[in-house]
C-alpha cells in the first residue's frame, strides 16, 4: 500500500496524527434530522460541480450573438450571447442539457434543505447559547443562496427570467430615498442594461459563491468546534455528545447521503424538465409570457406583491409606491427576524445559559406556535405566487381566488399556529407520546391556563439524575486507557470515542461527560470486535477492486477499438 | 365581446370528424381578407340545403333563423366563414349547456355538415375572414411572432394561461393549423383579431408552423414537462422529490426518537 | 454495541454491497457509452443516477450492516473558560508594550481606517457610469418627445390605418426599439365607450398607453378584446381603457401613462410629446 509510506511521511511534517485522531473520533448523534443541513452542503457541491462546467459553455454578455444549432425555431436567429450560449448548451452541447438541469434541480434542493436545516435548528432551540453564531452564518447562506439563485436564474436572458429581473428591479426602485440609485448602480443604468449579464455572471460564479464556500467552512469549522448538540436520552448529558464516530460509521452514512443526493438531483436533471429557455425565447422589452413565476424560493415575494392591495402614498410630494412594502418591507423584516430570534428569545425567556441537550419541538408551544405560523405564511405567499395557475387548473376566477388568499394569508397563520401551540401543549400535559395518540381531552385539557407557569416559558433545565446502576468501567488497553457508560437499567453501554493516553486523562473526560458518576477500574475490556468479519470485509473489497478493474479494462478495450484509428488512446490497464 | 348564452339543446349524436382543417382548407377556396366585406355566394344547392336544415335544427335556436342573433346568442352576419368553422370544428359550438366560455371538444358536427354550415352563414352575408389557407411557414419568424403576440396570453410554452373572470387563453395543444390561423384572424371570445394589416398571409404560415413545432413533445428535451407550466410546478416537484427521496433517505440512514 | 462474529447475515450484507458498487460501476459505463452514442439527457440522467446511486446503496449497507451504529459517547468541555484562562488572555492584551493601551494613537488609527473605508466606498459610483443620466432622470426620461414616429417590432412607421379594432399593436419609437422603458401599444376602441377620456388624447379612438404595468413594469400585454381591458402576467394587474387606463383590479394602483399622438404630414403616427406620465413601477419622485 502506497499510503501507508505517505501517511507517514506527512505526519512527519506536519504532525497530524492527534489531529486526524481526534477528528476520526468525532461524534455526530445518530438522529436522523441532523443530517438535513447535510443534504444542503451536499446539493451545494453538486452546484459547484455542475456550476464549473456550465462556465465552460456559457457567454456572460448581451451583445449580439447569432444562434446556430439544432433548435430550428431560433437557428439563425439574433440573440443576446447569454441566451444564445444557454440554448447551445442545451440543444448541441452533448450532457450540456443535463448538467445544466441537475445544476437547476440542485438549485432548489439546496434552498429546500437549507429552510429544512433552519426548521430543525428552530424547532428544537439548537440555535441558543453557545450556537447563535452558527444560526446567524446560516441565515446568512441561505440569503446568500436565495441572492445566487435569482442571479443564476435571471443569467440567460430568456423572457421569463427578464420578467424576473425587472420586478426586482422595480421593488428595488421602490426603496425611498436611495431605491433609484441602487438599482441604477447595480445594473450600471436602467434596465435592461448592458453591464447586467456580466455583472450578474461575476457575482453568481465568484463572489457569492466565495463568500459561501467561506460561511460553510466557518460553519462547520464551530460546528467541529463547539461539537454536536444532541436530543435528550438516556445517558445524554449537558456534557457529552453520543452517537456514531465520524470514522469508520458516519464516514460511511455520510458519504450514502453524497452519493444518493447526486443520484437523485442526476434523475431528475436528466428525467424532468426545468427552465426550459428555449420556449421562453430570448429577452424583449415589450414581450410577455403567462403564467409568469419565480423560482419557489422567491416566489413568497413574488405572491407578497400579488396579495398586498393597490396602496401608495407621497411623503412630501414623493412616491413611496405598492411594492415597497411586500417587497422591501417584508422581504427586510422577514430576514431582521431570523437574525434576531435568538436575542429575541433568550430575552423573553431570560435563558442565559448554554444548551446542549435540544428541546422537543412540544417542550415550547410559543416557539412551535410562532415558527408553524411563519412557515404557514410564507407557505401561503407561495402559494399565492401561483394563483393564476390554480385559477386555470380550478376554473376559478383569478381575483376570487386573489381575495381568498388575502384573507388567508392572516388568518391561516393565526390558526395553524394557535393550533400548533395547543398541540404542543397538549402534547407536553398529557400522557400522549405522539400526535396519533393525542385524544379530544389532552386538546380540552390545552386550551386552560397552565397549571404552573405561562405557557411558553422555558422549561426548567431537566438535570439528569445519576440513578444507581449507572457506572463508568475504565480499563487499560495496552499503554492507552479506555472507558464506557454503563447503564444497567437501560441495558446501555456508551464506549468513549477514543483511547486516552493515561489513566489521570480517561479519569478527567469520563468526569466531564458524566459528573457524579461513579468510576470503576475493570481489568480488561470488551470483547474486541470480531476479526472474520474484517477478513470478509477485506474479501469483499477486493472482489470489488477487481470487478472495477475487469469493468474499467473492458470499457478501455471497447473505447480502443472504437477510436483504433485515432491512436491517442491509452491502452488498457493489464 | 361575444359572449356565448346558451341554452340546453338536444345535443346531436356526436359524430366525430377527424381531418377537418385539411379538407376545409381546400374547400374554403381562395383567401380574401380584404376591408371590403363581400358576401359568398353559395352555389351548389344540395350543400346549401343540408346546411340550411342543420342552421335551422341547431344553430337557430340561438342565433336566429336569419343568423339576427337573439338573446341567446349573438348575430352571425358578418362574422365570416373563419369564425364558423373555427367555432364548429373546435367543437365549441353548438353549446349543450350554459357555461362562461366555450371549450373546446370533440366536433359534434362531420367535416361535410361544417362545411355546409360555413357555406349557410355566409349567404346570411356580412362578409368576414374567410377561412386562411395555411402552408408551411418559417419557423424562426414564426417563433419571434409567436412571442410577440401570442405567448402573452397562451403562454411561451402554448400551455394556456388565466384571464380574468374565470376566462381562460386555451393551451394550443390540440389546434390544426388552421384553427389556429382561424383564431389569429377572427380573435374568438376574448381574443385580439389579427387582420392582414397586422400580420401577413406569410406570417400567419410562420405563426402556424410554430405552434404545429410547440405541440411536438420534440421540444421537451429535457424530460418531462410537467405540464409546461413553469417554475412553481418545478419547485412543488423539488419538494416532493426533497421530501419523499432525501429526507426519507435520511430517516432510513438515521435513527428515530426514542429508537 | 455491536461485537457479532461474521454472521450469514453479514455475508449476505458484504454481497449486496459489492453487488450495488458492481452496478454503480455499470451505471457509469453505462453513462460514457451513453455519452458516446449522444444517446440523450434522459439516459445520460439515468446513467448518471444509476452509477450514484448504487454507490449510496452500498455506502448505505456497508454503514448499517457492517459498522456499529451508536454507541459511543465523546465528553464536552463547555464552553465558560475559568476564569484565571480568560484573565491570562486578557493580561496578554493589557501588556504594558501592548497597542491597545495608546488610545489616543488607536483613535488615530480608527480615523484613518474609517477615512480609508468611507474613501474606498467613492469608487463604487463608476458601478453606473459618469456619462450616463442620473437615476430617476433617466427613468423620467424616454425616448419618445414630439415629432418621434411610431413604429412596429419590426421597425415599419405605422399609419392609423395600420391599427384595426379589436387587436393590440406594440409600438415603439423610431430607431429605440430595445430602450426597456419606452415600448407602448396602440388600441382602436369606440370614442363612444370611453368612461373616462385618455390622458394622452386619441386620434378618432385611436389610443397609446405605456405597455408597462405600474405595479412592477411588466409588459401588460394580455388585451381582452370586448372588454376593452388589458392585464399583466405578472401579478394580474388589469387596466380598464375605457376609464383612461385605471387599475381596476389586482396590486396596480396608478393608470398607465397615455402617449399623445397626432398624424403627422407624411400620414405617419408621431408622438407630440413624451408619456404624460414616467411609464413603469413607480419609485421615489415627485409627480
Amino acid at each position: 500500500m502506497i499510503m501507508g509510506p505517505l501517511a507517514r511521511a506527512l505526519d512527519d511534517r506536519l504532525r497530524l496524527s492527534p489531529i486526524t485522531r481526534r477528528a476520526l473520533a468525532k461524534i455526530f448523534p445518530d438522529h436522523w434530522s441532523f443530517m438535513l443541513g447535510e443534504i444542503a452542503l451536499y446539493s451545494f457541491i453538486a452546484l459547484i460541480l455542475t456550476g464549473v462546467y456550465l462556465t465552460f459553455f456559457f457567454d456572460a454578455s448581451s451583445a449580439d450573438r447569432v444562434y446556430q444549432g439544432s433548435y430550428a425555431p431560433l437557428d439563425g436567429a439574433t440573440t443576446s450571447a447569454a441566451y444564445a450560449s444557454t440554448v447551445r448548451l442545451s440543444w448541441d452541447v452533448r450532457a450540456g442539457l443535463l448538467i445544466r438541469q441537475t445544476h437547476h434541480w440542485a438549485a432548489l434542493a439546496f434552498v429546500a434543505a437549507i429552510v429544512l436545516h433552519l426548521s430543525r435548528i428552530f424547532f428544537t432551540g439548537a440555535f441558543r447559547k453557545p450556537r447563535e453564531l452558527n444560526w446567524l452564518i446560516g441565515v446568512t447562506m441561505l440569503a446568500l443562496a436565495l441572492a445566487n439563485g435569482f442571479t443564476g436564474y435571471s443569467m440567460p436572458d430568456d423572457l421569463l427570467s427578464g420578467l424576473g429581473l425587472r420586478i426586482i428591479t422595480s421593488v428595488v426602485e421602490s426603496i425611498p430615498l436611495v431605491g433609484t440609485w441602487l438599482a441604477a448602480l447595480a445594473l450600471g443604468g436602467e434596465f435592461p442594461s448592458d453591464e447586467m449579464i456580466p455583472r450578474m455572471f461575476i457575482t453568481h460564479v465568484l463572489l457569492v459563491p466565495a463568500i459561501l464556500v467561506a460561511l460553510v467552512s466557518l460553519h462547520l469549522g464551530i460546528l467541529v468546534r463547539q461539537k454536536h448538540s444532541q436530543f435528550p436520552g438516556p445517558g445524554r448529558t449537558e456534557h457529552n455528545v453520543v452517537g456514531s464516530r465520524f470514522w469508520p460509521g458516519y464516514t460511511l452514512r455520510t458519504l450514502a447521503l453524497f452519493a444518493w443526493v447526486l443520484a437523485v438531483l442526476f434523475a431528475l436533471g436528466g428525467l424532468v424538465q426545468i427552465n426550459p429557455v428555449w420556449l421562453y425565447g430570448p429577452f424583449a422589452p415589450a414581450e410577455s409570457s403567462s403564467p409568469a413565476q419565480p423560482d419557489w424560493y422567491v416566489a413568497w415575494g413574488d405572491g407578497a406583491l400579488r396579495l398586498f392591495p393597490p396602496w401608495e402614498f407621497r411623503i412630501g410630494g414623493y412616491l413611496v409606491p405598492a411594492p415597497f412594502f411586500p417587497g422591501v418591507v417584508l422581504g427586510g423584516l422577514s430576514f431582521v427576524a431570523l437574525y434576531l430570534w435568538p436575542f429575541v428569545e433568550r430575552w423573553c425567556t431570560r435563558d442565559r445559559h448554554p444548551h446542549q441537550l435540544l428541546d422537543r419541538p412540544r417542550n415550547h408551544p410559543v416557539r412551535l406556535g410562532i415558527g408553524v405560523g411563519a412557515l404557514t405564511f410564507y407557505v401561503v405567499l407561495v402559494v399565492a405566487a401561483g394563483d393564476d395557475i390554480l385559477a386555470r387548473l380550478l376554473r376559478v376566477p383569478v381575483y376570487d381566488l386573489l381575495a381568498l388568499f388575502r384573507v388567508l394569508v392572516l388568518v391561516l397563520p393565526i390558526v395553524t399556529g394557535v393550533l400548533a401551540f395547543l398541540i404542543a401543549r397538549a402534547l407536553r400535559r398529557g400522557e400522549a407520546v405522539s400526535l396519533g395518540e393525542l385524544t379530544r381531552a389532552d386538546l380540552r385539557r390545552a386550551t386552560r391556563p397552565a397549571p404552573r407557569r405561562p405557557a411558553g416559558e422555558d422549561e426548567p433545565e431537566v438535570p439528569v439524575r445519576h440513578r444507581p446502576g449507572e457506572r463508568i468501567e475504565m480499563w487499560p488497553q495496552g499503554e492507552l486507557w479506555r472507558w464506557r457508560y454503563r447503564n444497567e437499567a437501560r441495558q446501555l453501554a456508551l464506549t468513549n470515542n477514543r483511547a486516552v493516553t493515561s489513566e489521570q486523562e480517561a479519569v478527567e473526560t469520563a468526569r466531564l461527560a458524566y459528573p457524579g458518576v461513579d468510576r470503576v477500574v475493570v481489568p480488561g475490556p470488551p470483547p474486541p470486535p470480531a476479526r472474520a468479519l474484517r477478513v470478509a470485509l477485506r474479501r469483499w473489497g477486493r472482489a470489488t477492486a477487481a470487478g472495477s478493474l475487469l469493468v474499467a479494462a473492458l470499457l478501455g478495450r471497447r473505447r480502443e477499438r472504437r477510436r483504433r484509428r485515432d491512436g491517442d488512446d491509452e491502452p488498457p490497464p493489464a | 365581446m361575444r359572449r356565448p348564452r346558451a341554452v340546453t339543446l338536444p345535443t346531436p349524436h356526436p359524430r366525430r370528424a377527424l381531418a377537418v382543417g385539411s379538407v376545409l382548407a381546400l374547400a374554403a377556396g381562395p383567401v380574401a381578407l380584404a376591408p371590403a366585406p363581400t358576401p359568398t355566394p353559395t352555389a351548389s344547392t344540395p350543400a346549401a340545403d343540408q346546411g340550411t336544415q342543420l342552421y335551422l335544427e341547431q344553430c337557430a335556436s340561438c342565433h336566429g333563423p336569419q343568423g339576427q342573433g337573439s338573446q341567446r346568442g349573438p348575430s352571425l352576419i358578418g362574422v365570416g366563414p373563419a369564425s364558423v368553422d373555427f367555432q364548429l370544428s373546435t367543437g365549441r359550438m353548438p353549446l349543450s349547456e350554459e357555461v362562461p366560455q366555450a371549450t373546446r371538444r370533440a366536433p359534434v358536427f362531420s367535416a361535410d355538415d361544417i362545411s355546409a354550415l360555413v357555406g349557410h352563414v355566409s349567404s346570411l352575408g356580412g362578409g368576414g375572414p374567410q377561412i386562411p389557407r395555411v402552408a408551411p411557414g418559417d419557423m424562426v419568424s414564426g417563433r419571434a411572432l409567436f412571442a410577440a403576440n401570442c405567448a402573452p396570453c397562451h403562454g411561451a410554452g402554448g400551455s394556456g394561461a388565466v384571464l380574468t373572470n374565470g376566462w381562460i387563453a386555451p393551451p394550443l395543444y390540440e389546434s390544426t393549423a388552421t384553427q389556429v390561423a382561424e383564431a389569429v384572424r377572427v380573435g374568438p371570445g376574448l381574443m385580439p383579431a389579427f387582420p392582414s394589416q397586422v400580420l401577413t398571409d406569410r406570417q400567419v404560415n410562420d405563426l402556424t408552423s410554430y405552434v404545429q413545432r410547440l405541440r411536438s413533445e420534440r421540444l421537451d428535451r429535457g424530460g418531462n414537462p410537467i405540464g409546461r407550466l413553469g417554475p412553481l410546478a418545478e419547485g412543488l416537484v423539488g419538494w416532493v422529490v426533497v421530501l419523499a427521496l432525501l429526507v426519507g433517505a435520511v430517516r432510513w440512514l438515521g435513527r428515530r426518537a426514542g429508537e | 454495541m455491536s461485537r457479532r462474529t461474521p454472521s450469514k447475515s453479514e455475508r449476505a450484507a458484504s454481497r449486496r454491497i459489492a453487488a450495488a458498487f458492481l452496478v454503480s460501476a455499470a451505471g457509469a459505463v453505462g453513462f460514457a457509452v451513453t455519452y458516446g452514442l449522444n444517446g440523450g439527457t434522459q439516459w445520460e440522467g439515468v446513467c448518471l443516477a444509476v452509477a450514484f446511486a448504487g454507490l449510496a446503496v452500498g455506502l448505505a449497507v456497508w454503514s448499517r450492516r457492517l459498522v456499529p451504529v451508536g454507541g459511543y459517547v465523546e465528553e464536552h468541555e463547555g464552553f465558560v473558560p475559568p476564569p484565571a484562562e480568560q484573565a491570562m488572555t486578557a493580561a496578554v492584551f493589557r501588556a504594558p508594550e501592548s497597542p491597545t493601551r495608546r488610545w489616543g494613537l488607536l483613535a488615530a488609527l480608527g480615523f484613518a481606517l474609517t477615512a480609508l473605508g468611507v474613501a474606498a466606498l467613492f469608487p463604487l459610483r463608476s458601478l453606473l457610469p459618469w456619462d450616463r443620466q442620473r437615476p430617476t432622470r433617466s427613468l423620467k426620461d424616454t425616448p419618445w418627445g414630439p415629432g418621434v414616429r411610431l413604429v412596429d417590432d419590426q421597425g415599419r412607421p405605422l399609419r392609423p390605418d395600420d391599427v384595426p379594432a379589436d387587436t393590440m399593436v406594440a409600438v415603439f419609437p423610431e430607431g429605440r426599439i430595445d430602450v426597456g422603458d419606452a415600448p407602448a401599444f396602440a388600441v382602436r376602441l369606440n370614442p363612444e365607450r370611453f368612461i373616462r377620456h385618455p390622458a394622452g388624447g386619441h386620434l378618432g379612438g385611436l389610443v397609446v398607453w405605456s405597455l408597462l404595468c405600474t405595479h412592477a413594469g411588466c409588459p401588460v400585454r394580455l388585451y381582452l378584446k370586448g372588454a376593452g381591458r388589458v392585464l399583466c402576467p405578472c401579478h394580474q394587474s388589469s387596466f380598464d381603457l375605457l376609464a383612461g387606463a385605471r387599475p381596476i383590479a389586482g396590486p396596480a394602483a396608478r393608470p398607465l401613462p397615455g402617449l399623445p399622438i397626432e398624424v403627422g404630414p407624411d400620414g405617419f403616427l408621431r408622438a407630440t410629446g413624451d408619456f404624460t406620465a414616467p411609464p413603469g413601477a413607480g419609485f421615489w419622485s415627485r409627480p
